[in-house]
């Protein structure tokens, strides 16, 4: 047997590693590059879903748009309040705690068995591509799809669909990103403040009549509510719009609503 | 036979008829694992063919100067070429770190991933060692045609990837069976689009 063979192996794999190490070592040194520890402090402390609430490209890209200055510090909309105050910390500023909290309210309260349908849509489950194709199998225009395209876009899993095929948010679970109320394809979840007391389960545009022939539970601007309390309800383009600001209650147009789609609210 | 179909025979047969993941069933851990989206697929394709070039490369030139005048490379080209791969890599990622941060941004997140890919140690070793796998070029690879070969394997794993992620980018949104989501399904999808490459076999009589 050829020894040589041995030390000829040893000898080559020995020196390529040296060699390569060599290389490896000086280039680690003359190829430094400077990163800002304050990023990865800031990344460190956000929640790391990429949800891109913020509109930056990820947590990385929204960490290094605070610390250049380019965000301010709560710019963290799924975090709230507790991810502005660390990141606030981590950058050695002074938080401004802002009490305003909003829920995800779906404006629409139709029932799936009562709803007119123009016939049975069998295309791709999203309500994305049905709004494009066919505008769903609803006739109205103004309803919800039902096919789950804010549950699925739900970064933080607090979107369930109920046995009726709407949303349903957990408010534990969502941390008000907003990635759902830009997901659905018409602009059916709304924020409304947390302490609001009324909410209209409608965003039909259609006059009354034409509500009416199509879902039971629409709101057809009979003005009922509007007349019952004036003060923060008013009807705008054929629906009631409640004016947050003045958070009104109205237990008589709740009561005397026709077709039941003002309701009271409770967060 | 002229230079010009020499080489594009050697690219055809490279990129189609003997495409690496949908025929020879190389590579197939980043084809499974990084084909969820388009973009980064296309971002991980640039990088494989970037590697596999510069490795394939490295190691015809470390196998005809160094593991053959040796006479060690029949037990020892493993080893070596995984060494020569990996430093490879690393200098390189640092290298297009500090010089341009953008092209680090594209693919650099994919580098260390195909460190020791399959595809860049079976594509170098062919390249470079005559006679292993046996396929169309029995008798080795000259310099040129070991490079152009790499180019071609790596773009075939880009072409098979970019095809599994627009496919997987469709499916999102289909009525898959419970039982089938997830990577059943893919597993299904990539052995019919193994099947339909099958089809370019004996193209051009190779």
């Amino acid at each position: 047997m050829d020894y040589l063979v041995v030390f000829k192996a040893a000898g080559l794999v020995g020196g390529l590693s040296f060699l390569m190490g060599s290389i490896l070592a000086l280039a680690s040194i003359k190829l430094k590059i400077e990163v800002n520890p304050l990023v990865e402090k800031v990344l460190s402390v956000l929640p790391g879903s990429n949800c891109g609430a913020c509109g930056k490209p990820g947590c990385e890209g929204a960490a290094e748009a605070i610390v250049a200055g380019e965000a301010s510090y709560d710019a963290c909309r799924a975090g709230g309040p507790e991810v502005a105050e660390a990141v606030a910390r981590v950058l050695g500023i002074e938080a401004k705690v802002e009490e305003n909290r909003v829920a995800p309210v779906l404006h629409c309260g139709l029932n799936r068995k009562e709803v007119a349908k123009k016939g049975f849509y069998n295309g791709v489950y999203d309500c994305l591509i049905a709004e494009q194709q066919t505008k769903g199998d609803l006739l109205c225009l103004y309803g919800c799809l039902g096919y789950g395209s804010c549950q699925k876009a739900c970064p933080f899993n607090a979107i369930t669909m109920d046995e009726n095929n709407l949303p349903v948010f957990d408010l534990k679970k969502c941390t008000r990103c907003g990635v759902c109320v830009s997901t659905c394809p018409r602009g059916l979840i709304r924020f409304v403040p947390e302490n609001a007391r009324l909410v209209i389960k409608c965003s039909s545009k259609d006059r009354g009549k034409e509500v009416l022939s199509v879902c039971k539970k629409g709101c057809i601007a009979c003005g009922i509510c509007v007349k019952a309390c004036s003060d923060g309800l008013s009807l705008v383009e054929n629906i009631v719009v409640i004016d947050y600001e003045k958070n009104p209650d109205c237990p008589r147009g709740v009561e005397k609503c026709p077709t039941k789609c003002l309701l009271p609210y409770k967060a | 036979m002229s230079a010009f179909r020499h080489y594009f025979l050697l690219f055809v047969g490279a990129f189609i008829v003997q495409n690496i993941v949908f025929i020879r069933f190389i590579g197939l851990c980043p084809f499974f694992g990084v084909s969820t989206q388009v973009e980064t697929s296309i971002g991980m394709s640039l990088a494989v063919t970037f590697v596999m070039t510069l490795a394939s490369a490295a190691s015809w030139i470390v196998w005809n100067y160094a593991l053959v005048p040796l006479g060690v490379g029949e037990f020892l080209y493993i080893p070596v070429f995984i060494l020569v791969i990996a430093s490879l890599v690393q200098f390189v990622e640092m290298f297009i770190r500090k010089v341009s941060p953008p092209l680090y941004k594209a693919m650099g997140i994919y580098l260390p991933l195909i460190t020791t890919n399959c595809a860049v140690l079976a594509t170098a070793t062919e390249v470079s060692k005559p006679g292993f796998l046996k396929l169309n070029m029995p008798y080795g690879y000259s310099f040129i045609e070991g490079v152009v070969y790499s180019v071609s394997v790596a773009m075939g794993f880009g072409l098979a990837i970019v095809i599994m992620a627009a496919i997987r980018d469709r499916m999102k949104v289909s009525p898959v069976p419970e039982w089938l989501k997830g990577y059943p399904i893919v597993f299904i999808v990539a052995a019919l689009a193994s099947l339909a490459f099958m089809g370019f076999a004996g193209l051009f009589g190779m």
